[in-house]
C-alpha cells in the first residue's frame, strides 16, 4: 500500500494546500490591492510550477529541452497578450 | 516497433514519445487560449452596466469546495500514473476512478454556482463583466467535462485491453490534460475569485 504513495507526490499535494491558504490570507485579511496582488502572482506561479514538475513530470525524458521552450513560449505569449491588453485597453498607454 | 524497457511504458516506443511531446505543444496552445480569456477578462471586469459585480457574486464557501475537489483529483491522478509505472493496474483504475468523481463533484458545484449567479440577476446577456466571467469559467468547466469522458473510456479500454505501451501512453496523456485544467483553476481561482473578493 505504502509504494503507492510516494513521497514527493504526497509532500507536492500538501505544499500546493499550504499555497491555497496562503493564497487565501488575501480574503480573510486586510490587505491593499498592491500587496494582495504580489501574494497570489507568487502563490500562483508557484503553484504551477509545482504542478508541472512534480506531477506533469516535465523534465523527465531527453525531450524536456523541447517541453520546457513549448511552455515558456506559450507563457510568453499568454502574458505579452495580458499585459499589451492591460497597457492599451486599461493603463491608457496608446 | 522497438520498444526500449528502461523507459516507462508510455514512453517505450519512439511514437508514444512523440505522441507526449506532441500533447505538450498542444497545451502551448491552450496556455494562450486561456491567456487571450483572461486578458478579456481584465479589461472587462469593471463594465458591469448596472448589473452585479464579483464582490457581489462570488462566494468563498462553493469556490473553495471547488478548488479543493480540483486540487485533490489532480493529486489522484498523479497516484494513478505512479501506480501505473508499478504495473498496479487495478491500483490505476481505482486512483482513475477516484479522478473523475472529484471532477463530477468539481462539475457538479461549479453548475450549482452558475444557478445560483443566474438567480441573483447575473446571465450571460447581463453585462460585459458576466458575459466574459461565463466565457471564461464555461471554457474552463467544458474543458472538464471533456475530461470525463475522455478519461472513462480510458478506464474502458485500460480494463479491456491491460497495461500496454499504447493504453499506457493514452493514460498518461489524459493525466497531463487533467493537471493542466487543474493549473488552469489555480489561476481562476487566483485572478478571477480571490481578486474579485479582495
Amino acid at each position: 500500500m505504502k509504494e503507492l504513495f510516494p513521497a514527493k507526490q504526497v509532500m507536492g499535494f500538501v505544499f500546493s494546500l499550504v499555497l491555497t491558504i496562503v493564497a487565501l490570507l488575501v480574503y480573510y485579511l486586510d490587505m491593499s490591492f498592491t500587496a494582495g496582488m504580489t501574494v497570489l502572482l507568487i502563490t500562483a506561479f508557484i503553484q504551477a510550477g509545482l504542478q508541472l514538475v512534480v506531477f506533469m513530470h516535465a523534465g523527465e525524458t531527453e525531450d524536456r529541452g523541447a517541453i520546457y521552450t513549448n511552455i515558456y513560449y506559450g507563457l510568453f505569449v499568454a502574458l505579452v497578450t495580458i499585459f499589451g491588453t492591460l497597457l492599451c485597453m486599461i493603463w491608457g498607454y496608446i | 516497433m522497438k520498444i526500449d524497457n528502461s523507459l516507462p511504458l508510455e514512453y517505450s516506443t519512439e511514437e508514444n514519445r512523440l505522441k507526449i511531446l506532441g500533447f505538450w505543444i498542444f497545451l502551448g496552445a491552450e496556455i494562450m487560449l486561456f491567456g487571450t480569456l483572461f486578458a478579456s477578462y481584465f479589461t472587462l471586469v469593471d463594465r458591469t452596466a448596472g448589473g452585479p459585480n464579483g464582490m457581489h457574486l462570488f462566494e468563498i464557501g462553493p469556490v473553495l469546495i471547488e478548488t479543493f475537489l480540483l486540487l485533490a483529483s489532480s493529486f489522484t491522478i498523479g497516484l494513478g500514473i505512479h501506480a501505473m509505472r508499478l504495473g498496479r493496474r487495478k491500483a490505476m483504475m481505482t486512483f482513475f476512478g477516484i479522478t473523475l468523481l472529484l471532477g463530477l463533484g468539481f462539475l457538479s458545484v461549479e453548475i450549482y454556482d452558475f444557478i445560483m449567479y443566474v438567480h441573483e440577476g447575473a446571465t450571460i446577456q447581463t453585462s460585459a463583466f458576466t458575459s466574459i466571467l461565463f466565457t471564461t469559467l464555461g471554457t474552463h468547466g467544458a474543458h472538464v467535462t471533456l475530461g470525463l469522458f475522455w478519461g472513462l473510456f480510458i478506464i474502458l479500454q485500460v480494463k479491456k485491453r491491460g497495461l500496454t505501451p499504447e493504453t499506457a501512453n493514452k493514460s498518461f496523456i489524459f493525466s497531463l490534460y487533467w493537471h493542466f485544467l487543474d493549473v488552469v483553476w489555480i489561476f481562476i481561482f487566483s485572478f478571477i475569485y480571490l481578486k474579485g473578493m479582495m
